[in-house]
């Protein structure tokens, strides 16, 4: 039995370290994916709480028979994720164009670094920006095939959408993605 | 078949997860190597996917698991070394754990002092219940016979010191009953001084005997002879 339905079992039955054990198995899995999906460490710090929060209440309607509990995981995150993506619509649109400036200082500072970890943790930094530029089904896709390494049939049980259309997500993700660092003068390899 | 830009695009992820067959995967490096602007893309998203599964997890901030315990099962409280210290013997302090404490630290002196097992030089061997009870039978035989001699020297004493000084109330008592038979004048009479030595040299020669039989030999023989005498 994995490790996971095993805690899981234990905090339906009322033990509290069991339920403390998941949440720290977890807690980073979770603030990553809320992170590279905001791309703001405090909102994501924030949605993080509250996808534990949901998950809290609605443990008793979690089947291992239907699949692994981390896919269950970022299936509950990432419609948290959609909900809040929907209710602040309106607030990025005008924060969008203010935005786009410190864009253009990303790309100076590129060409400074040769340190491996500040290249890694830069890369990581604009990969956030493009990220962030991305259709929100598109950036879910990519992110959770190529940030969290789900497979394909996970990602199609955590989206809800034919498998057919995850693979395009994911490609059209991709070569956006691409796209949009290729405009910043970021050439990852 | 021969592939165009589109199909490129369309088929990239396949192509790069090795999904496409022998013939598409054929006729997608036909065309990518025949045409720059698909070389550049392949490269590009190549180059991304690969710096993607390499990218570490941010780490969360380091209080985020707490914060999430508290809003679900609530604040835990945390209880340091000291408050479970002095929790701990606060516990102990309660009159009742503390009376058993001392009682059972009690008995436990008292079953060892009786057993003769000596703190100071305690072996392993003392314990053992065969020599434990050896030792404890003879503690208990070494405490009767003690006794038993205290009560008998005891005995002897009071024997002894009521021959060397017959009972001087009985006297005032018997006078009363036999006032014509014995005169008591102030000065003895030569009857009486005679009864008197007589009396003393009994006596003596009866605690010499009784001298004689408190011989440490005697003693240890045990009680049971001289008490049935």
């Amino acid at each position: 039995m994995d490790p996971d339905a095993q805690l899981v079992q234990e905090c339906l039955r009322g033990v509290a370290p069991a339920w403390e054990e998941l949440v720290k198995r977890h807690t980073r899995r979770v603030f990553n994916l809320c992170y590279r999906f905001t791309g703001n460490p405090a909102e994501a710090e924030d949605l993080s709480q509250e996808v534990f929060l949901r998950v809290y209440r609605t443990l008793p309607s979690y089947r291992p028979g239907e699949g692994a509990f981390p896919t269950w995981l970022s299936s509950v995150t990432r419609n948290l994720l959609v909900d809040h993506y929907r209710r602040t619509k309106r607030d990025r649109i005008t924060d969008s164009i203010e935005d786009a400036m410190p864009h253009l200082e990303e790309r100076h500072s590129s060409a400074r670094t040769p340190d491996k970890l500040a290249l890694a943790s830069e890369l990581s930094a604009q990969l956030q920006t493009a990220l962030s530029r991305l259709s929100p089904e598109l950036r879910e896709a990519v992110i959770l095939r190529d940030l969290q390494q789900l497979e394909y049939e996970e990602i199609r049980a955590v989206l809800q959408v034919p498998e057919g259309t995850v693979k395009s997500r994911i490609n059209r993700g991709r070569i956006e993605l691409a796209r949009v660092l290729k405009e910043m003068g970021v050439r990852p390899h | 078949m021969v592939w165009d830009c589109a199909q490129i695009e369309e088929w990239l992820s396949d192509w790069l997860e090795g999904r496409l067959s022998p013939e598409d995967a054929e006729a997608f490096s036909a065309h990518v190597s025949t045409c720059p602007e698909c070389q550049e893309l392949v490269a590009s998203v190549r180059g991304l996917v690969t710096s993607m599964s390499q990218l570490e997890m941010v780490p969360e901030p380091p209080d985020l698991a707490r914060k999430i315990l508290d809003a679900t099962i609530g604040p835990r409280v945390k209880v340091g070394f000291w408050e479970r210290w002095t929790g701990w013997t606060a516990a102990q302090l309660r009159p009742r754990l503390a009376m058993g404490a001392v009682t059972m630290a009690a008995v436990v002196v008292i079953v060892f002092q009786v057993s003769g097992v000596k703190a100071a030089r305690f072996r392993h061997v003392d314990l053992n219940p065969v020599s434990f009870f050896h030792n404890t039978n003879r503690q208990a035989h070494l405490v009767y016979s003690r006794s038993v001699r205290f009560v008998n020297d005891l005995r002897v004493v009071y024997e002894i010191e009521s021959r060397l000084q017959p009972a001087p109330e009985a006297e005032p008592i018997e006078p009363p009953s036999l006032p014509e038979q014995q005169p008591q004048t102030p000065g003895a009479s030569p009857q009486q001084k005679s009864e008197n030595d007589k009396h003393r040299d009994r006596s003596q020669s009866r605690t010499a005997a009784l001298v004689a039989m408190l011989s440490p030999a005697d003693i240890w023989a045990g009680g049971s002879t001289r008490s049935s005498r």
